[in-house]
């Protein structure tokens, strides 16, 4: 103890070695952690996708395997399906900046809006989903609301078909979206300066014109925060929410990427065609999160 | 007229409240909001709309509630009021033992990531070395890295040491997975603490070891609560990890549990929504109390 004080009062080299040697021993339950159960796993993944592993045997096979992988017709449907839900990404993130920007005009209540529309945010995929299948089932609640406004030729079972499935589980997952992006754009507009629209009025700016010219152009970097999380919850976060409305079909119609994952490797036995789709999962997210900083960095 | 002239005069009277003399207390802003109505009847619009809002984010809840609270018989006809898909809830489904599961395996899992990612966090904020930047970058970047990546590769490993069917594998699974973002949480709080504090401790005698356990950990008490609260939620409402490595109705969580009666063949719809309502209640009510930890730790990501 007494020779810490010394140490302190002295400083140099022993300090910053002893510093140092606290420092990388504190490091070490982390970096077994994260380094024993995602880095070697996702090392596997890398290295197992060029084989045929079933799991407990493997023979190499090559980087072919991702030739015929992308020859593979299914999985180009899986593959068009990860599209269809990227279409919905606008819509995840308009919804909520809308309803952001009226909750940020603090009428009556304001504040018990916000935190039941943020609500859902707390209930899992699995809940979510099991409500969404009685939702879009036949007879079931849009079909009611479908007919009341007097478009019951709609009416039908949305999960039985691959277009109206991929549709269904497109708008969950856009509803689940509201309570995340719509704080994430509140956090965003809490830190404009109200002075800034003090301003705006001065100038008898109309609403639509304070929207359009001061709160989004100064929200960016929060459009660019909800786009990114968007779309790795889209990619990443809706195994339960497809395992539990669709099962992925009918047909691959609603399965997609992660799912196909559980699919190849968990149903049919296939590990090394499940690792692989996992490297390719990773290698598109990475590509976003590229555009991501590509992005900010063109701003700075 | 008169009755309009009535309500200015209301509002009048609710005037003083605003400039900071009279009388606080909720009428006195209801009142505001009716002579905002006046002044700008917009506002009137924006309220609906967020009523509307509201209403269809609440719907499940409603849906959940309403359907749990009939028998089978009455689902199908649509009406009726009965408790007894409750009283069978019990038997359909071991909630009692799922929930067990679920709590035991977030502590657990929640434990490592706290002892993970504040020693780390400490380390990599606070005790300079060389190479500590690629080691960060190393741990923080495997936050990119989605579970469904490594869950192939993962579950062979853990059935290769057989531990699949035990509690270890999804508490150590989980905890993995939760540790680079919280790590990333604690280092850029404990960035924010300043370092005199750890030099003062040191002053005192104090090693590192002790300086981090003693003064930076009883600091960082904001920052342990958001990670407990956003890791609860993520460790009680996942189904994959749990599916794969949990496959006994004994060791499953509560959230496995309900996807599995939810995909049985014969299943009843209110006894399926008790459950929903089971699995999502501690969830909500952490949220409920914890709300402001979660928001904190959610939007943590922008500005960095």
């Amino acid at each position: 103890m007494g020779l810490a004080v010394a140490e302190v009062v002295a400083g140099g080299n022993r300090l910053g070695r002893n510093r140092a040697r606290a420092g990388i021993l504190l490091l070490v339950p982390a970096v077994l952690v994260v380094g024993g159960f995602i880095a070697v796993p996702i090392g596997q993944a890398i290295y197992y996708s060029m084989t045929n592993w079933n799991g407990i045997t493997a023979q190499w096979v090559g980087p072919s395997t991702y030739a015929a992988l992308f020859k593979n017709p299914i999985f180009l449907r899986v593959l068009e399906n990860n599209g269809l839900l990227l279409l919905s990404v606008p819509v995840a993130i308009g919804v909520p900046l809308v309803i952001a920007s009226m909750i940020n005009e603090k009428v009556w209540g304001w504040r018990i809006f916000r935190s039941l529309i943020f609500l859902p945010t707390a209930i899992s995929w699995v809940v979510i989903g099991i409500v969404a299948v009685r939702v879009f089932a036949d007879p079931g609640a849009l079909d009611s609301i479908l007919g009341a406004v007097g478009l019951g030729f709609l009416q039908r079972d949305f999960l039985s078909q691959p277009g109206t499935a991929i549709l269904a589980v497109g708008l969950t997952f856009v509803w689940s979206m509201v309570g995340t992006n719509t704080i994430i754009f509140l956090t965003g507009m809490s830190t404009i300066d109200p002075a800034i629209y003090e301003a705006a009025a001065v100038d008898a700016a109309g609403r639509w014109a304070i929207f359009a010219h001061i709160t989004i152009p100064l929200l960016k970097r929060y459009f660019q925060f909800s786009f990114v999380l968007t779309i790795i919850t889209a990619f990443t976060a809706l195994f339960s929410l497809i395992f539990i409305m669709t099962g992925g079909g009918p047909n691959y119609g609603t399965t997609t990427l992660e799912f196909f994952i559980y699919l190849e490797a968990f149903s049919v036995g296939n590990f090394g065609t499940g690792a692989m789709i996992g490297v390719v999962l990773l290698v598109i997210l990475l590509g976003v999160s590229m555009i991501q900083l590509w992005l900010l960095r063109g701003e700075h | 007229m008169s009755a309009r002239s009535q309500g200015t005069r209301l509002a009048r009277q609710a005037g003083p409240e605003a400039s900071g003399v009279g009388y606080p207390g909720p009428p006195s802003r209801f009142s505001r909001f009716i002579r905002e109505l006046r002044a700008d009847p917009a506002r009137g619009a924006i309220f609906l709309f967020l009523v509307a809002v509201t209403f269809v984010m609440l719907y499940p809840f409603y849906f959940m509630v309403r359907n749990s609270l009939m028998s089978s018989q009455q689902y199908v006809v649509g009406h009726g009021f009965s408790t007894s898909s409750w009283s069978q809830l019990f038997s359909a489904l071991p909630v009692l033992r799922e929930l067990g599961n679920s709590t035991l395996i977030a502590f657990f899992a929640i434990l490592i990531i706290l002892f993970c990612s504040t020693t780390a966090g400490f380390a990599f904020a606070k005790l300079a070395f060389r190479g500590r930047g690629i080691v960060f970058i190393a741990v923080i970047g495997c936050m990119m890295i989605p579970v469904q990546s490594i869950i192939v590769p993962e579950y062979v490993n853990l059935s290769h040491f057989g531990l699949i069917n035990t509690y270890a594998s999804a508490i150590l699974v989980y905890g993995a997975l939760g540790t680079p973002f919280a790590t990333f949480l604690m280092t850029a709080y404990f960035r924010g603490l300043p370092d005199e504090v750890v030099e003062a401790a040191l002053c005192d005698g104090l090693t590192y070891g002790k300086a981090y356990w003693r003064i930076a950990l009883p600091l960082a008490k904001p920052a342990l609560v958001t990670v407990i609260v956003l890791q609860f939620i993520q460790i009680w409402d996942d189904l994959l990890v749990g599916l794969l490595f949990l496959q006994e109705p004994t060791n499953r969580t509560i959230t496995v549990g309900l996807a599995a009666l939810s995909s049985g063949r014969v299943v009843s719809i209110p006894i399926l929504m008790a459950g929903a309502i089971v699995s999502a209640l501690p969830a909500i009510v952490v949220y409920v109390v914890f709300q402001r930890y979660l928001i904190t730790g959610m939007t943590l990501g922008i500005n960095r």
